[in-house]
């Protein structure tokens, strides 16, 4: 079965752990995250007709306290760049740290998610912003841990992109 | 060669043919191979030149090594080069050491704290272990096996100590910690393989990042309760292995050995490992040696022993545990017999219930309290109960001892029952006498009193008066009642013997009775000497009245020589028989006699 290691990145508590809980296997507690700032869960999708094992390495959120691991990144086949719709400056960050990723690692197949798709209310980031971001390239999907809302998807897509590189 | 030779002979020939336009000839000849002819001297030059041919070659040789080695033929490389880098090397160091040093004291020095920190913490290792192991009840059982086969203690421990079980193999992709490969020992559970390499990955990196990052040392051992985790890292490959128990260190030799094995098998596969495990498939072969490379005696082979020693203990238990009840049964029956046979206590029926025997029947107050009977039969009073109702027991021994409670019978006087008889026997004051006769017939259990062998206290000072009367023989002549002349002096003291016993008798409450007894000899006839003994005791009884004895307690017989005081084989001892002598008794005035 092919195997690929994701990471998922972004800042502190846009629901990157959230996010996958309820569509991952885990064996290792939320613990490990904040003391050695990753943990290692799996999720298996079916897309063009194989099983493909993604392992995703959950890095802990970048904060001003603790820097991610860039080491963490080696090896990944794609990642995904988690943001909180609601708060405009979690995108600036992940697109800055998104800069310092494709330094360390280069060009990999990566989406843009911006989670907590049920605050849509609050949300802080327009259209325009939006559409300049898929301009610039980025696949861009709307999740949301509360309700499931294109999790599944998130993942076959990440997926299927990782399989034509 | 012989064709060239072939060819040439035609130009020989054009040569030793001049003719006049050999000039013309020759330029032509000049104009169409000079060009090649110059190139070939030029050639020639390079050829023979040597400073040009070292030219030439050293600008090809950096690139011409380096396509050797694309053409993997590193190794015919590295052997041709090897003596002569070896010589440069040596060379190098007589000429000057200090640039070899120098290059290599950024390498010597991590390599022999490396190899220094090894060998000590292997010391350490084994240090621990053997403390461990010699104060541990392994380590005692150990030392009896050193001391049984004769080999040194260090020896046992050691081969105690290898034996282990490597439980489960990972091969995981250096560069992206993924899983290529999974191997597990039977009747071994485990997680996800995808998921632990991940995270034995991670953890790897972050303690690469955490602590030393330039050397690419890395975490080589894990500890997990009695599981070891043993990582070994390839530059694309690393090894896991999970092992229970102690490996010895040349085990990981053994994984050295196996992972430089796989990154030279799977070089290519590795650098290009893009997620797909399948070309890893036969790496399965040296995981599966590893391992099954040395196996600790299995768990489940124990197992029947343990189970075996459990029902062993069980059984053990069981045994005494209805021994030690059938003990108690045996002890109870004992107790119940003694019991039934105790004088004063009555069972009527017993039983058990809730694991205490219960008891019911009648007691005797002055019976012995059943707790204390079952203290001295080892047993415990917690076990028992005792439903005794009280009643007097009519059992001779029980009669006896209510009587001595009742009537104190002071030291000297014994009480004993028997069927309703209390006999009573000794010495003992008028005053308990007369009691003992009042009251003993009033005791439960007691039908009669006999006090025939019970003697007045007081009476015994009047023993010495009365043996003196009674050691007195009065003698009379033969044929005669009338007293031998010369004992006038004995008569008067029986008389005063007599007459003062009687008095201080009265005093006493007691009755006097003077018992004069007749005798004769045995010559003549017996008729005669009966009534000549009566005689005889007659006269001195009328003697003793006339003298102030009372009358009514002098009694006389005659017994002639029907009870002779001496055999008569001399004149003296028939003397001694025509004689009186006497008996004094006393009773009881309430007595009746």
């Amino acid at each position: 079965m092919l195997q690929k290691k994701i990471c998922m990145l972004g800042s502190f508590s846009v629901g990157k752990t959230s996010l996958v809980r309820r569509f991952v296997e885990s064996l290792f507690s939320e613990a490990y995250q904040t003391s050695i700032g990753v943990k290692v869960d799996k999720k298996v999708v079916h897309v063009n007709n194989e099983d493909v094992t993604l392992v995703l390495w959950d890095i802990h959120g970048e904060d001003v306290y603790q820097k991610i691991h860039m080491s963490y990144l080696r090896g990944m086949s794609g990642y995904l760049l988690v943001i909180d719709g609601t708060r405009r400056q979690t995108l600036e960050d992940a697109l800055a740290l998104n800069q310092r990723v494709m330094q360390e690692v280069g060009k990999v197949p990566a989406i843009l998610v911006l989670n907590k798709s049920d605050l849509v209310d609050r949300w802080e980031i327009d259209s325009d912003r939006e559409s300049e971001l898929s301009a610039a390239g980025w696949i861009i999907l709307r999740t949301s841990a509360k309700t499931g809302a294109s999790v599944e998807q998130l993942f076959s897509q990440l997926a299927a992109a990782t399989l034509t590189e | 060669m012989a064709d060239q030779a072939h060819r040439r002979a035609p130009d020989n020939q054009t040569e030793e043919n001049p003719s006049a336009n050999n000039h013309a000839y020759e330029e032509l000849r000049h104009l169409i191979i000079a060009p090649e002819q110059e190139e070939l001297a030029d050639i020639q030059e390079r050829l023979d030149d040597r400073a040009r041919r070292t030219r030439d070659v050293s600008s090809v040789v950096a690139e011409a090594i380096s396509m050797r080695r694309d053409q993997h033929g590193e190794r015919a490389l590295a052997q041709a080069l090897a003596p002569t880098v070896q010589e440069t090397l040596r060379e190098s160091v007589r000429h000057d050491p200090h640039p070899l040093a120098d290059a290599l004291f950024p390498v010597m020095g991590p390599a022999i704290r490396k190899s220094i920190s090894e060998a000590l913490r292997g010391m350490l290792e084994s240090f621990n272990e053997a403390l461990e192991h010699s104060l541990s009840a392994r380590g005692i059982k150990w030392r009896i096996e050193a001391l049984r086969t004769g080999k040194p203690f260090a020896e046992i421990v050691l081969m105690h100590s290898l034996l282990f079980r490597v439980e489960q193999v990972f091969l995981i992709h250096r560069h992206t910690g993924l899983v290529l490969s999974h191997v597990v020992a039977r009747q071994v559970a485990t997680q996800d393989a995808s998921l632990v390499a991940g995270m034995l990955s991670a953890i790897q990196q972050f303690v690469r990042d955490s602590f030393d990052s330039k050397n690419e040392e890395s975490l080589d051992s894990l500890n997990v309760g009695e599981l070891e985790v043993w990582i070994e890292e390839g530059p694309d490959a690393v090894l896991a292995a999970v092992i229970r128990g102690h490996a010895p260190s040349d085990y990981r030799l053994t994984m050295k050995e196996a992972l430089e094995e796989i990154q030279q098998r799977y070089s290519s596969a590795l650098e290009n490992f893009k997620g797909d495990a399948a070309p890893f498939l036969s790496a399965e072969e040296p995981l599966i040696r590893l391992l099954a490379a040395r196996h600790r005696e299995p768990a489940a082979k124990k197992r029947p022993s343990a189970a075996l020693a459990t029902l062993a203990i069980l059984g053990v238990l069981l045994v005494a545990y209805f021994g030690y009840s059938m003990y108690l049964r045996y002890e109870w029956s004992r107790f119940l017999h003694a019991v039934r046979g105790q004088p004063g206590i009555v069972v009527i029926s017993y039983g058990r219930e809730g694991g205490r025997y219960h008891i019911q029947g009648f007691k005797d107050p002055l019976a012995p309290d059943p707790n204390t009977l079952l203290k001295q039969a080892g047993l415990d009073p917690q076990n028992a109960q005792f439903d005794l109702a009280p009643y007097y027991s009519l059992d001779d021994s029980m009669v006896a001892q209510r009587a001595r409670q009742l009537l104190h019978p002071p030291e000297g006087v014994t009480l004993s029952e028997n069927h309703g008889e209390l006999h009573v026997e000794g010495t003992a004051s008028p005053q308990w006498i007369s009691r003992v006769q009042e009251r003993a017939p009033y005791i439960a259990g007691v039908a009669s009193v006999d006090t025939s062998h019970l003697q007045n206290s007081h009476l015994l000072q009047l023993n010495a008066p009365k043996s003196a009367v009674e050691s007195v023989i009065l003698v009379f002549p033969i044929g005669r009642a009338e007293l031998e002349a010369g004992q006038e002096n004995t008569f008067a003291q029986i008389q005063k013997g007599i007459r003062e016993i009687v008095y201080r008798a009265s005093r006493l409450g007691e009755q006097t009775t003077v018992e004069l007894t007749g005798h004769s000899d045995s010559t003549g006839i017996e008729g005669t000497n009966m009534l000549l003994s009566q005689e005889r005791a007659d006269n001195i009884r009328g003697a003793l009245v006339r003298g102030g004895a009372p009358a009514a307690n002098l009694h006389t017989r005659g017994v002639g020589a029907t009870q002779p005081l001496r055999p008569e084989d001399t004149e003296e001892s028939r003397r001694l028989n025509r004689s009186v002598t006497f008996r004094i008794t006393f009773t009881p005035p309430s007595s009746g006699n």
